[in-house]
């Protein structure tokens, strides 16, 4: 039980609390302050331990650090996420969390999944998001009437300004990461009992290893295409390249189960949101709110 | 990457998960509590990333891409129960649909 981990945690849990969207906040610089506290005492503790399991080294290529660039991702998207949260303007909110997945495919690019950072920043950020943006503008113009009555909080209703539940919410929160962390972290040093890493040489299985570099190995070299890297013999396969072989050829099951679930998922859409339905027509026919 | 690194990456993705969970919990705006799940999506790929790292096995970064998928079925459906819950009652708040509750 480290005790400087869970003072942590409970510093960072109480700081989301106190900025937490209520009627009147005036705890929310502080609680901005508490949290920005505990992620910094967070990244402390991190580093310390790498200093003690495996001594202190100069520069970034130590053993037990990320990247410098690691810790200013994960302080941007965890500031993101908590401003997500703790917004209660929701268009407002709905931009923090695009900043969420901008740090989120940097830290993937840390992660060597530079295939993967991009489809993050074109599907999540580019499509999930704008969608979520649309869907926000488009029901926010009946709750016009119904919110606040004048001053700065005209546009946002009452209940985008309160929460319910926060403190349980928040406890549950403590909790979770602080068992998380507690058995995590001071044990890090401590290795699994059978890990197998293959440093260097991506482990899909032998056969397809072989099949990829004798493929890019008879590649044909005589023709006029530009030389790219892809047509030396025995070259390291890209990340789109290994992820593309095992997403096809492991995975290719689930990847046509995705793609009907796609398809069941857009039909349902349409369904779903259709205007001249059965109970509109009964309910009279008349113009609803959100037209 | 040593097992050290992995676990600051698995620390980031348990925060960025509790913090999603707070988000659900406490926020009273439909499209907000969905918003929230999305957070914990992404500490979710995180953490699937960082062990498809630490393995040197693509099998995390393929989840990641189912995962993409679901999220994305999952919103587009989600934002077309609230758009035809909120063509009922001109309200986005989860408290005005409580009349199943208790």
């Amino acid at each position: 039980m480290d005790y400087a981990l869970l003072a942590a945690t409970a510093l960072g849990a109480i700081g989301l609390y106190l900025m937490l969207p209520r009627e009147r906040a005036p705890l929310v610089r502080l609680g901005g302050l508490l949290g920005a506290m505990a992620l910094a005492g967070f990244f402390l503790f991190l580093v310390r331990m790498a200093d003690q399991s495996f001594g202190p080294t100069a520069g970034t290529g130590a053993e037990g650090r990320p990247p410098v660039y690691f810790y200013l991702f994960a302080a941007i998207m965890i500031g993101g996420a908590v401003g997500v949260v703790c917004q209660p303007r929701p268009v407002y909110a709905a931009l923090y969390f695009v900043l969420v997945t901008l740090a989120g495919a940097g830290l993937f690019v840390l992660l060597l999944a530079d295939f993967m950072a991009i489809v993050l920043i074109i599907i999540y950020a580019g499509a999930i998001l704008v969608t979520y943006v649309f869907v926000i503008m488009l029901a926010s113009q009946g709750t016009t009437e119904a919110g606040g009555g004048g001053g700065a909080n005209v546009a946002t209703p009452a209940y985008d300004r309160r929460t319910s539940g926060g403190l349980v919410a928040v406890a549950v929160a403590f909790v979770l990461v602080g068992a998380i962390t507690q058995v995590l972290l001071p044990a890090a040093d401590k290795p699994i009992a059978t890990v197998a890493t293959y440093e260097g040489r991506p482990a899909v299985s032998r056969e397809m290893h072989n099949l990829m570099v004798a493929s890019l190995a008879e590649a044909p070299p005589a023709s006029t295409a530009p030389v790219s890297q892809t047509a030396t013999p025995g070259a390291q396969p890209s990340n789109v390249q290994l992820l593309g072989s095992s997403l096809f050829s492991q995975y290719a099951v689930s990847l046509e189960l995705a793609g009907i679930l796609l398809t069941i998922a857009l039909i349902g859409a349409v369904v779903i949101a259709r205007k001249n339905t059965q109970e509109h027509q009964a309910l009279g026919g008349g113009k609803l709110p959100a037209e | 990457m040593s097992q050290l690194v992995l676990y600051h990456y698995l620390a980031v993705g348990a925060i960025l998960f509790a913090i999603g969970l707070v988000g659900f919990m406490a926020r009273r705006n439909m499209i907000m509590m969905f918003l929230c799940t999305e957070i914990m999506f992404q500490g979710v790929a995180i953490n699937l990333i960082a062990f498809s790292r630490f393995h040197m096995n693509p099998s995390g970064q393929s989840f990641v891409i189912f995962l993409l998928t679901i999220a994305a079925a999952e919103a587009s459906l989600a934002l077309g129960l609230v758009v035809l819950l909120f063509r009922r009652r001109p309200t986005l708040n989860v408290d005005e649909w409580s009349e199943m509750q208790g």
